[in-house]
């Protein structure tokens, strides 16, 4: 089973540690995305996958066997880099070999494997170019063809688009599915995007100061964060966040801010939160707008409206601190018109306690 | 009156351009312009006084008083055996340093480059960089000390093993290892610093993914280092190539004696003994150009064969 497991583990460079013992499986097969801030130690722990930074403690297991002190190039691993990482001095068909080459494969071996990836990737008619005389694009792809030539047992991916720009990341963001697809190469993807990470993985891992925040399915962490940071980092535009007193209302548990009130969702642990702070977690997406003559909508001084075409974002405060609706419009901007505040539903509202940021227990948001 | 918006205005001159930007850009113009006064007072105007080459050149007649001879110094030049004999001399030193010290620089810059102990690597580079700012005199003190055959280290130690004292500075076959190996311990250790400059600008990401690939350092050095400074190695090759003719001139004056000259006498030393001691300015300045004009061809080939063959190229 060609699974990567981490197991504690631990980098530290002298007495700064920046992963504090970090437990992850990743299984056969799976795309994990590994996502997070600058500075979070998620490009430090693909390195340690790698081989590339010594682990200083913890165990790494990759397909079965522990690999903390085997080299490198005997771990059976890929790597795609940021900057792509291609010899410059070399044509596209020797920067493909260029592994195969090392490890003294036959030429016919690497001339047929060389043709293959090309075909695969859309290079053949570049094969002879140098880096320099192709795209972003065609760089990275080269990056890909390099890495899937050897047929590893793990790719990892270090930031692999972020040196494009946005409409090529799009693309080649589905170039990276398709091939995950028809390859079904385990792969650990390292990305600050949180729109790669979203759109690309099968399990999404947050990482925050070394650690992991939070590890799911997308759709798992995008609906039920455990706490502000990961709803705060996932999504786009990000939740909202409202400072808030819980108080008992007529139908279970209220969140009062200022002269508003929000039914919250009648389980225990709100029911329970009552007298205290929270942090209210309400995802741009998830509410409906509404306009002035409203009952029970809560407003929002819209200072902004930014159309996107099929949709718009709605800028404004609340409770003097910046609120974000998103809305569709499907072309009709009249829509638009009057808004002035939204409703949400109460088990569509995430509620965090204001002192840990950890959300309640038991709140569960469905698709 | 407005303007016609269809009328073009007409595109400024070259010369206009030139200007307008020589305003814009002044404080970099002004950065310049030591630079270019140092070139036209030590290069271009003694360019003038290179007529002599081809006149019966006399100090009381200065150089435009003097009479035209036309190439009769070259005549005499190429009829002359010390100058012929000055001028293979200078070739064969010249490859000999081309092909032993040209290399020396770039495998010491690899080798640094291989070292993970940082203070060993200063201390070794200090210690290799060190000769190149030692005087030539002092340089030449130390050759000749070594080779001393009274109390020399070299005869010292070849007593050692029996072997009989030997005057190494007073035999012609002597004289060009020991030049060459003189040049390559000053220089190769200054030199150097152009390539590990190379080679610190290539991005380690390159190593990251070949120890990924499963390269070893080895094959690390000569698949990506090597190819990586190679742009640097051949324009530091042309630079050389136009400088064959320009040997050393103050280490031979230091070092030869006339029993030496039938190997150690180069064009340089010749034009001085023939310009300064010997006091024909017109011969040595045909000497001199002739070296100039030797040394302009090899640079544009050097470059041509460069630009053709591997797209690097000084210009």
């Amino acid at each position: 089973m060609s699974g990567v497991n981490l197991q504690s583990l631990v980098k530290a460079y002298g007495p700064l540690q920046v992963v504090h013992g970090i437990d992850l499986d990743v299984q056969e097969k799976e795309f994990v995305v590994l996502v997070g801030p600058s500075g979070c130690g998620k490009s430090t722990t693909l390195r340690m996958i790698a081989g590339l930074e010594e682990i200083t403690d913890g165990e790494l297991t990759i397909d079965g066997r522990i690999v903390n002190r085997v080299a490198p190039k005997d771990r059976d691993v890929a790597m795609v880099f940021q900057n792509y990482a291609l010899y410059p001095h070399l044509n596209v068909a020797d920067n493909i070999a260029f592994g195969l080459k090392i490890r003294k494969e036959s030429k016919e071996v690497i001339a047929s494997s060389v043709q293959e990836v090309g075909e695969i990737l859309g290079l053949t008619p570049y094969l002879e170019r140098r880096p320099a005389d192709l795209s972003g694009g065609q760089r990275q792809r080269v990056a890909m063809g390099r890495a899937i030539v050897r047929r590893p047992k793990v790719f990892l991916f270090d930031e692999p688009l972020s040196n494009l720009d946005a409409k090529l990341r799009t693309q080649m963001r589905a170039e990276i599915k398709r091939l995950h697809k028809r390859l079904g190469v385990t792969s650990i993807y390292v990305t600050h995007d949180q729109v790669e990470a979203m759109t690309l993985a099968d399990r999404i891992v947050v990482m925050n100061d070394g650690r992991i925040e939070q590890m799911g399915t997308p759709m798992e962490l995008f609906l039920n964060p455990v706490n502000t940071f990961v709803a705060g980092f996932l999504g786009s535009p990000p939740m909202n966040m409202v400072s808030a007193h819980v108080e008992t209302g007529a139908n279970g548990p209220i969140a009062k801010f200022g002269e508003n009130q929000l039914q919250l969702a009648q389980i225990p642990s709100l029911q329970s939160a009552v007298g205290t702070e929270v942090t209210l977690g309400i995802r741009p997406e998830f509410v409906t707008v509404s306009r002035a003559a409203d009952e029970g909508a809560i407003p929002v001084d819209v200072d902004l409206i930014e159309t996107l075409g099929s949709e718009a974002l709605i800028h404004g405060h609340l409770q003097a601190e910046p609120f974000v609706i998103r809305t569709e419009t499907l072309g009709q901007m009249d829509i638009l018109d009057g808004i002035s505040g939204f409703k949400i539903a109460p088990d569509l509202i995430r509620v965090f306690d204001a002192k840990t940021g950890l959300a309640l227990p038991g709140q569960v948001t469905k698709q | 009156m407005s303007a016609d918006p269809n009328t073009r205005r007409p595109k400024p001159s070259r010369m206009v351009r030139i200007a307008d930007h020589m305003k814009r850009e002044w404080q970099l113009y002004a950065m310049l312009l030591p630079t270019i006064i140092w070139l036209l007072v030590f290069l271009y105007k003694p360019m003038y006084g290179l007529q002599i080459a081809f006149k019966d050149y006399s100090v009381f007649r200065g150089v435009a008083g003097s009479p035209w001879v036309g190439f009769e110094h070259f005549d005499t030049l190429f009829n002359n055996d010390q100058f012929l004999r000055a001028l293979k001399n200078t070739i064969i030193m010249s490859l000999y340093g081309l092909l032993f010290g040209f290399p020396v620089p770039i495998f010491l810059a690899l080798m640094f480059n291989e070292v993970l102990n940082q203070t060993f690597k200063k201390s070794a580079q200090t210690i290799v960089y060190l000769p190149h700012f030692i005087s030539s005199v002092i340089i030449a003190g130390i050759v000749i000390t070594s080779f001393s055959p009274s109390a020399g280290i070299v005869n010292t130690i070849l007593g050692w093993f029996g072997v009989d004292s030997i005057y190494f500075l007073t035999k012609p076959e002597w004289f060009r290892p020991i030049f060459i190996g003189t040049g390559i311990w000053q220089e190769a250790g200054f030199q150097s610093i152009v390539y590990l400059a190379a080679i610190a600008g290539v991005s380690p990401t390159l190593y990251e993914s070949a120890v990924v690939d499963g390269a070893s350092r080895w094959q690390m050095m000569w698949k990506i280092t090597i190819p990586s400074i190679m742009a640097t190695i051949i324009i530091m090759l042309i630079i050389r190539i136009g400088n064959i003719l320009e040997i050393s001139f103050e280490m031979i004056i230091l070092l030869y004696q006339p029993a030496t000259y039938e190997t150690a006498d180069v064009v340089n030393t010749f034009i001085y003994r023939q310009g300064l001691q010997g006091g024909q300015y017109d011969f040595a300045a045909a000497a001199g150009l002739f070296n100039a004009i030797v040394a302009f061809v090899l640079v544009m080939t050097a470059n041509t064969i460069s630009k053709r063959y591997s797209r690097t190229s000084l210009w």
